[in-house]
């Protein structure tokens, strides 16, 4: 029944196949429409921001094999062409998430899961954590999963409609896909959001290695952010000597040892020289410039994702001129509970100040662009990018973020980014504009792409403050823990009896173990305790190690989340 | 009133969240008319001490302010060096890398935070300089950072120029797991080697054994280049045996967290075969047991003032300690190893007077000059002396009361906690909070 319909659908044209067949993968829609359908449509009567000159407030944008062929106020359908009345439309550049886990085997709570095998009545934010990556690992490496820069996206690209009909929703054509976690995150392609194999959506690869500093869960080295930059750091001097090792022996063999082969350092060599930039996951102050020291120590070029408090880097960014990849994911208020301490200033800070980086870095002349930031709910990508030009830049600044100020960031602006003739046919429409408006339709490498309400995701499990009990040897200590998701990474405080500080080192996997450390002021002094637990919906339980103490536990809840409340989920505004 | 300082003190820390940026350019400052406990030459009474250009410039009476100078009229008040705290972890992002039992490769460097709040709170306490360590999880731990408490500056600028480096070691009950195993053991996870004192010995001569070879495989390529031979490769960088090279060498110390005798004993004896000097042994408590033999490794020890019989290797802890150790030509001082107690080793200094039967001088010693010799930097700090850096503070009193607390705490000549915009700094930062929260409920994301 369903399948004559997708039949039937497909030989229509793809423009309408989706709405006749939503819950179907585009990509089979896709291997339909390439064999069946015409390629070439032409959107009338739109305003056109083309990004690469002036706006055209009418006009006509052509686009013929998966490339746009002609755009402008004068231009005229093709006989040939599908002609889609743009009126009331906006069409942008298909919009770019610069830095996104989208299209890698996501361990997500799967959407609309509740309906199935009689798990209904679960209610919003329980369960599992948002979708998140696995570490994934590459065959034949010596070195440990989380330090393999060889993993690479392309090998582990999925073309599941379910994972991409989330940022379609969002207006996203285009993300550059990150293909692992841990510390090496392994080479990224940037990658669009559609195609008839997951080879096909494939822009350019590589475009940069990714370096996180989360810690191993395991409780191998390295287990501390102490370690991980070690473990960094011994890995690229391995690199450099595996890379001086090689050349000479390709030069001269006879008479010397065969150097062994190591696809984990041989990834790294394009890093070293500088044909590929390095993104490194840093938010606070203190961590971007960590991450700089190393780049600097390496001589490598950086890009800074996340950058909450790039703000206060600024002037280093810009005279280094590094990028700032800004995470959409802006840091939420709490639910809190009614024994909660107060924030400390500097949480309350963050929050109230996460929109108006975007403004900042404008006017240190740092160039950015915009990321999902582990975000589960894409209906806010738009809405929170719509804050920032409340807050700082102009309604231009932040389309530019969006398209071919990323495609530059990301060394793809030859072919993505704007809508010019010759560029990948990667639009969005929108019913109004990007502000406000309504995402009506993309196009993918020319392919029109319906849009489906975003799928529901689980919300982040650990975000919220959390009232916990810690048991140690000294007895049992209320505490009180403010955590906040983005991604794999944790970060947070705690406050209350074992004094007040920020949590480091702090990760969340993807079935809700989480773990992170915290300095504990105690009777016998200032201690770092490792927190080891998991998440189940509204507790939080686990384990404290603290060296020279015997094992202590802790237990604790948060308030309930208010399910379908509160702007989640919500499309923006018509 | 008096015990109101200290209240006031503490409770500005607790509170004051935002750091302040501080001229970078500190002009010369005059402190006029001060009791000044200079540690190694005696006190001072009436007495005015000038800072210019980051260093104690005179020490005299009725000097003449420099033009520009700031004059502070220190009349009743004492002027003592800043406190130097040589075992602290404050600041630290991360302390422990305890995955394996050698980690000399990690350094605290790394994961400093400069914006920790205790720094300021040890500021309020009159402490200038410490000493981070990586922590007691593992045999061989971690590189230290030397530290000068420059809140509101980056990182680097916070490093202690020429001070030695060091390298954290650790014996005992922590590296064995002594209170981790059963629980390991529950939840299956394998313990890491060693569970025993024979086996941290075992490690500390592999360790060695280990660095001695790579250090020869670096010499033999210095040779060959020397020889002119431009074919050779140089050795891959180790960065685990690297630090253990530069203690070979004598350019790193080690700071060894131990409590019982023959611990230290075992180090003291691995340290003399491989041919290394242990800087100080960290903690101690049984050191008094072993005065003579520790002097005569020329090695420090830097304890605790109190805390005995808190677990089952501080049983044979005593009060006299230090004292002990001072009487036989040992360099010992008393560490905080807390946030805490590090803004208040002035009284942990005193106790020893109490009950160690100290001259102020040399209680006053253990948590100054003999700080700067541990972490090599007594040319520098320490003391007031003409040259040496203008860390120093003003206290309300005399530092070894209860009574007193610190009002003026200044480094490299720089004011960095000074009490009266402490408490002028309060209401400001009420408003701030007023104004955030004000911002916070309007964001949109929240309001359907």
């Amino acid at each position: 029944m369903r399948i004559g319909r997708i039949m039937r659908a497909a030989a229509l044209g793809g423009a309408y196949a989706a709405f006749a067949a939503p819950a179907i993968a585009h990509a089979q829609l896709g291997v339909q429409r390439q064999r069946n359908a015409p390629s070439v449509y032409a959107i009338t009567n739109a305003k056109i921001v083309t990004v690469a000159g002036a706006p055209i407030e009418r006009g006509t944008v052509v686009v013929r094999d998966g490339v746009i062929a002609a755009v402008g106020a004068a231009v005229q359908p093709p006989a040939d062409a599908r002609v889609i009345d743009g009126a009331g439309l906006t069409v942008y550049p298909g919009l770019i998430d610069a830095n996104s886990s989208v299209g890698i085997g996501a361990v997500a709570a799967p959407a609309g899961d509740a309906g199935r095998g009689g798990r209904g009545g679960a209610g919003g934010g329980r369960g599992a954590a948002g979708p998140q990556q696995q570490t994934a690992t590459a065959p034949n490496s010596i070195h440990p999963v989380g330090l393999q820069p060889e993993v690479s996206t392309v090998d582990l690209l999925s073309a599941d409609a379910e994972a991409l009909s989330g940022p379609q929703s969002a207006g996203i054509t285009t993300v550059l896909s990150i293909p692992s976690s841990g510390i090496f995150r392994g080479l990224s392609a940037v990658v669009n959001l559609g195609g008839i194999n997951a080879q096909a959506m494939v822009v350019k690869a590589p475009i940069a290695e990714h370096i996180g500093f989360t810690p191993s869960r395991g409780g191998g080295y390295p287990n501390s952010l102490l370690g991980v930059f070690s473990a960094l750091r011994q890995t690229l001097i391995d690199a450099q000597h595996y890379g001086a090792e090689q050349a000479a022996y390709a030069k001269n063999p006879r008479g010397m040892r065969r150097p062994e082969t190591d696809p984990s350092l041989e990834a790294l060599q394009p890093v070293l020289s500088r044909q590929i930039p390095v993104v490194m996951e840093a938010g606070l102050e203190r961590e971007i410039e960590r991450a700089l020291d190393l780049a600097k120590e390496f001589n490598l070029r950086v890009i800074i994702a996340g950058g909450e408090e790039a703000d206060k880097v600024a002037a280093r960014l810009k005279a280094e001129n590094v990028p700032v990849l800004i995470s959409m994911n802006y840091p939420r208020r709490p639910q809190a509970s009614a024994d909660a301490d107060p924030e400390p200033l500097r949480v309350l800070r963050a929050r109230v100040d996460a929109p108006k980086l975007a403004g900042k870095l404008q006017g240190a002349g740092v160039k950015f662009a915009f990321t999902d930031g582990g975000l589960t709910t894409w209906g806010d990508f738009l809405g929170n990018v719509g804050r920032a030009v409340e807050n700082g830049i102009t309604a231009d600044q932040a389309v530019r973020a969006l398209t071919l100020g990323a495609a530059e960031i990301l060394g793809v602006s030859d072919r993505l980014g704007s809508i010019e003739q010759g560029k990948v046919a990667n639009l969005t429409l929108m019913r109004g504009d990007l502000f406000g408006g309504r995402v009506s339709q993309l196009f993918v490498d020319g392919n029109p792409v319906e849009i489906r309400a975003p799928a529901t995701t689980a919300t982040s499990a650990a975000n919220g403050a959390w009232t916990i009990t810690v048991t140690l040897d000294e007895g049992e200590k209320p505490v009180t823990l403010n955590l906040q998701q983005a991604g794999e990474q944790l970060r947070g405080t705690i406050q209350g009896a074992l004094g007040s500080s920020q949590i480091s080192n702090g990760s969340i996997g993807p079935t809700g173990d989480v773990q992170f450390s915290a300095t504990v002021t105690m009777n016998a002094g200032t201690e770092e305790a490792r927190f080891t637990g998991t998440i189940n919906g509204n507790v939080i339980r686990g384990t404290v190690a603290i060296v020279g103490h015997p094992q202590g536990t802790f237990l604790g809840t948060k308030p309930d989340a208010a399910p379908g409340r509160g702007g989640r989920g919500r499309p923006p505004a018509r | 009133m008096r015990s109101f300082g200290i209240l006031a003190c503490v409770a500005a820390a607790s509170i004051a969240g935002a750091q302040q940026p501080v001229a970078k350019t500190a002009g010369p400052t005059l402190i006029k008319n001060a009791t000044v406990l200079t540690v190694t030459k005696g006190t001072l009474q009436n007495t005015d001490v000038l800072l210019q250009n980051g260093k104690i410039a005179q020490i005299g009476k009725n000097l003449t302010a420099p033009a520009g100078a700031q004059v502070i009229d220190a009349t009743g008040k004492y002027v003592m060096p800043g406190i130097i705290d040589p075992h602290s972890h404050t600041m630290a992002d991360a302390i422990n890398e305890g995955s394996l039992s050698v980690t000399s490769m990690v350094r605290i460097r790394d994961v400093l935070n400069p914006t920790d709040i205790n720094i300021y709170r040890q500021l309020a306490g009159g402490v200038t300089t410490i000493n981070v360590l990586h922590g007691s999880a593992n045999t061989i731990g971690g590189q230290n950072a030397v530290v000068k408490l420059k809140y509101g500056r980056e990182a680097d600028e916070m490093l202690f120029p020429g001070a030695m480096p060091g390298i954290k070691f650790a014996l005992g009950e922590n590296v064995t797991q002594k209170n981790g195993q059963t629980a390991a053991q529950a939840q299956g996870r394998p313990l890491r080697y060693p569970a025993t004192r024979m086996g941290q010995e075992e490690v500390l001569r592999d360790a060695f054994t280990r660095a001695r070879d790579y250090k020869a495989s670096l010499d033999e390529y210095k040779a060959k280049v020397a020889k002119g031979d431009k074919t050779a490769i140089a050795p891959a960088r180790n960065l685990e045996l690297e630090p253990l090279v530069e203690v070979l060498e004598g350019k790193r110390f080690v700071h060894a967290h131990s409590y019982r005798a023959d611990e230290m004993l075992m180090l003291l004896n691995v340290a003399k075969e491989f041919g290394f000097t242990v800087k100080t042994l960290q903690h101690g408590l049984e050191g008094y047991k072993i005065a003579s033999e520790i002097q005569q490794a020329g090695t420090g020890l830097s304890s605790f003032a109190d805390e005995w019989s808190y677990k089952i290797e501080a049983y044979d802890a005593i009060p006299y300690n230090v004292p002990i150790l001072l009487h036989h030509g040992v360099v010992a001082t008393v560490n905080s190893d807390s946030d805490e107690r590090a803004r208040r080793l002035n009284i942990d200094a005193a106790k020893m007077v109490r009950y160690g039967g100290l001259t102020d001088d040399e209680a006053l010693k253990t948590i100054t000059y003999n700080g700067a010799v541990q972490l090599g930097v007594q040319d520098k700090v320490g003391s007031i002396e003409i040259g040496k850096d203008a860390d120093v503070v003003i206290w309300s009193g005399h530092p070894l009361s209860v009574y007193s607390s610190a009002e003026t705490t200044f480094i490299d000549g720089e004011i960095f906690f000074d009490k009266q915009k402490d408490l002028a700094m309060r209401d400001q930062m009420a408003k701030d909070r007023a104004a955030l929260e004000a911002a916070d409920r309007g964001r949109r994301a929240i309001v359907p």
